[in-house]
């Protein structure tokens, strides 16, 4: 169905505090290496698809207008696509629709945020309905952590066994990040620094909690045809999904999330995946909270519900587990969000074509990777494999 | 390729609505569906048009519009601008995943603040803000340069003022819909030299929807399809003084759409346009881009009445943009008034004359920075 589509180059730009750069000039750093990864000119460029979080963030709004010549549209059919966090995969999966329609053979996709010059939590806020949600909604904190504990009184979760699960994850992330050049959080954690880490909401702590980041990231997507000729070692494109649901937070059961289980299941029936524990190598799951991203274990069937923090606990899901997760670090360690659902796909594309460097998984030949956004309302998932 | 169909559409009217924001969303996605005779489940995917800052004053437009355009549980996304989700609705098709797309744009003026206001945040904030660049004032810096370089005239500008809110008195969803004389146009009051009041668009409701669907689907949802048969769009710099105002990217738009749909001869094969025109001008100007007529002869081509509703080409005979600004959704609006006129069900702002192929067109930005358009044909 639909012509295949390949990453065939992908880039990021430092993360962090970039006061060193504008706007404009922080997203032409990324597309300027995803170009040259690609080893293609601006010209090449066919399509452009770009999206990032609202306007309040930066106070510029349609930044497609502003950023026209740091993304190389001029001349060019450009699509504007955003779906607040989930943003990263919604862009991805236009490139990937425009490719696979056939009328474009080469199509720059990317994200971009500069957190920095606005308050992201405030931002978030606006989010919900100015009546029932906002009062209490304050930023992304708040919902996340209801959300756990929905999930671990759903499912009789011990909270000191999800307490340690959780900082297992923040060590984790926070170690590989030390291997990712492009992270933004480099520190070295213990499992007592992220247990004792001071308290956002309840049980969230400091180290359970992804930063705020500037950044930006870019993905070249090619059809067969291209990226046979120009790419020696291509990302496939193997399935892709994406599901919201009610935009009413008590509306649905985030304990079982049927966004993220759903989008999950639409990209794995196009992948042909059955058993993803199994089959996926490696995964980037967005992962701005270390409980949500026990959630979305169970969600994208990597353990059974309710049994994330054992499988965690067990190392399923470090380094060295049968299927590592965020070997990057993570949106835990890095969240430029407009940028981060497709730094997720970037990542993925990297470790099954072996460019991971330090974070590589060895011999790893099919990821997933995902972004989820709103209030808990949106998912997107995008699966790549290193064979056609 | 596949051919892809514009099978069912609703629209609301343009002026203040009492419903609140989803509801107001939900009936319009829910007529098209029950005009089309298809469950909400069966939708392939649904494609939002909505923009977070002419929304309301909420933040991530597809969250809210998320349950009303119908896109719960099933495959959807958000595009910025109407006429880019039409364009990213036909890609979804043409790829083969989907039979099926709700293209649903939405935007509520009246609990907006003012156009120029938000169109303001389009502009960087170190160059063209503090100048106080925006939509408005972009819009009579080019006015100015067209009239200065082809001798166009401020009354010829105004007649399209005139042309299109008369025609409005005929559409029964227009907002801004009276009979008005190129002397009124022009003592209108001016709102940034050389632009008046009548010649600049409302600010205005606009939630429509359209149901797309692959040719072989297209018969099961109504006797009338009508064929998109091309499309194009095309982006240009940012910075208006690194910009010809006066030879942008519509040309190159419309080269692709041409293309797609094989026209060579526009002004010969075009039987009608739906243009959107937010300054009075601009439909003369875009006419030249889209080679209805010549070079500087925008002036000429509306002295001629050719684009009037009982011309040879007529333009806007729905009113246009000037008689009705939902922003988003203004591009959407532009595709289902040339659909309705190629099924000969436009009411009583049908033309006389057949219409069998028509243009449907959409820009946003500074002067016209990006272009769509949309060739469509019975």
């Amino acid at each position: 169905m639909g012509k295949a589509v390949a990453v065939i180059g992908t880039g990021q730009t430092r993360h962090g505090r970039r006061n060193d750069v504008s706007y404009p000039e922080l997203v032409r750093e990324a597309v300027k290496v995803a170009l040259i990864d690609a080893g293609i000119t601006p010209k090449d460029i066919e399509g452009v698809v770009t999206g990032t979080m609202p306007s309040m963030m930066e106070g510029v709004s349609d930044t497609h207008f502003y950023f026209a010549d740091a993304l190389c549209e001029v001349g060019k059919p450009v699509l504007k696509v955003e779906s607040c966090g989930s943003t990263g995969q919604s862009i991805a999966h236009c490139g990937y629709y425009w490719v696979a329609s056939g009328l474009a053979d080469l199509v720059l996709v990317v994200g971009m945020e500069k957190m920095f010059e606005g308050d992201g939590q405030a931002t978030m806020t606006t989010v919900a309905d100015p009546w029932f949600m906002k009062p209490f909604s304050a930023g992304a904190p708040g919902v996340f952590t209801m959300q756990a504990m929905e999930w671990m009184h759903r499912f009789n979760i011990p909270e000191d066994q999800a307490r340690e699960a959780a900082a297992l994850i923040s060590v984790t992330h926070h170690d590989s990040a030390l291997d990712n050049p492009y992270a933004h959080i480099k520190i070295k954690v213990s499992i007592e620094d992220a247990k004792n880490a001071p308290i956002i909401t309840y049980p969230v702590r400091l180290l359970d909690v992804c930063p705020t980041s500037d950044g930006a990231c870019a993905v070249v997507l090619a059809s067969e045809e291209k990226a046979k000729k120009i790419c020696k070692k291509p990302a496939w494109i193997k399935g892709v999904g994406f599901r919201g649901e009610e935009f009413f937070l008590g509306e649905s059961n985030k304990s079982i999330w049927p966004s993220a289980t759903e989008a999950a299941q639409h990209a794995y029936q196009q992948a042909g995946i059955k058993n993803p524990l199994k089959e996926l190598d490696v995964a980037e799951v967005y992962n701005p909270f270390t409980y949500q991203e026990m959630i979305f274990y169970e969600c994208f069937g990597f353990c059974p519900r309710g049994k994330s923090p054992d499988y965690v606990l067990k190392g399923t899901f470090s380094m060295a587990g049968a299927l590592p997760c965020d070997p990057s670090g993570g949106v835990l360690c890095t969240n430029p969000i407009g940028a981060s659902g497709l730094i997720r796909l970037a990542e993925a594309a990297r470790q099954v074509t072996g460019k991971a460097g330090a974070r590589q998984v060895e011999g790893a030949k099919l990821a997933l990777s995902h972004a989820m956004g709103g209030i808990d309302q949106f998912n997107g998932v995008t699966i790549v494999g290193a064979k056609l | 390729m596949r051919k892809v169909a514009i099978t069912r559409f609703a629209q609301s009217p343009g002026a203040e609505s009492r419903e609140n924001l989803m509801d107001f969303t939900y009936r319009v996605s829910k007529e098209v569906l029950d005009k089309a005779g298809l469950k909400r489940s069966e939708v392939g995917c649904v494609m939002i048009a909505s923009s977070d800052v002419f929304h309301s004053g909420l933040s991530c437009a597809n969250a809210v519009d998320w349950d009303g355009s119908g896109a719960f549980m099933i495959e959807g996304t958000r595009t910025e601008d109407s006429m880019y989700a039409v364009i990213y609705a036909c890609l979804r098709i043409l790829s083969g995943h989907f039979d099926t797309v709700l293209v649903t744009s939405i935007i509520k003026g009246s609990e907006n603040p003012d156009n120029d206001t938000l169109t303001g945040f389009f502009a960087d904030p170190f160059y063209m803000r503090p100048l106080g660049i925006n939509e408005t004032t972009a819009a009579a810096i080019q006015m100015r340069e067209y009239l200065q370089r082809y001798k166009i005239t401020e009354e010829q500008c105004a007649k399209v003022a005139v042309k299109n809110l008369g025609n409005a008195l005929f559409n029964p969803n227009a907002h801004i819909r009276k009979r008005v004389t190129v002397d009124d146009v022009l003592k209108s009051g001016t709102v940034s030299d050389p632009l008046k009041s009548l010649e600049c668009a409302p600010k205005s409701e606009g939630v429509a929807s359209v149901l797309l669907a692959a040719e072989d689907q297209a018969k099961k949802f109504t006797d009338k399809p009508v064929w998109i048969k091309g499309f194009g769009s095309s982006m240009d710099h940012f910075n208006l003084g690194d910009r010809n105002l006066l030879n942008g990217q519509l040309p190159v738009a419309a080269r692709r759409a041409y293309q797609m749909a094989g026209i060579r001869n526009p002004r010969k094969e075009i039987d009608l346009a739906e243009l959107c025109e937010p300054y009075a001008f601009q439909e003369l100007l875009w006419c030249e881009k889209l080679g209805f007529c010549g070079e500087g002869e925008g002036g000429k081509l509306i002295d001629s009445g050719a684009t009037q509703m009982n011309g040879t080409l007529p333009v806007n005979p729905s009113g246009g943009v000037l008689a009705m600004n939902p922003y988003v959704s203004r591009g959407l609006y532009r595709v289902i008034e040339a659909a309705m006129q190629i099924r000969g069900r436009a009411g009583e702002h049908q033309v006389d004359k057949k219409v069998k192929t028509a243009l449907a067109h959409g820009t946003c930005g500074f002067a016209g920075q990006s272009h769509s358009l949309v060739i469509l044909e019975g």
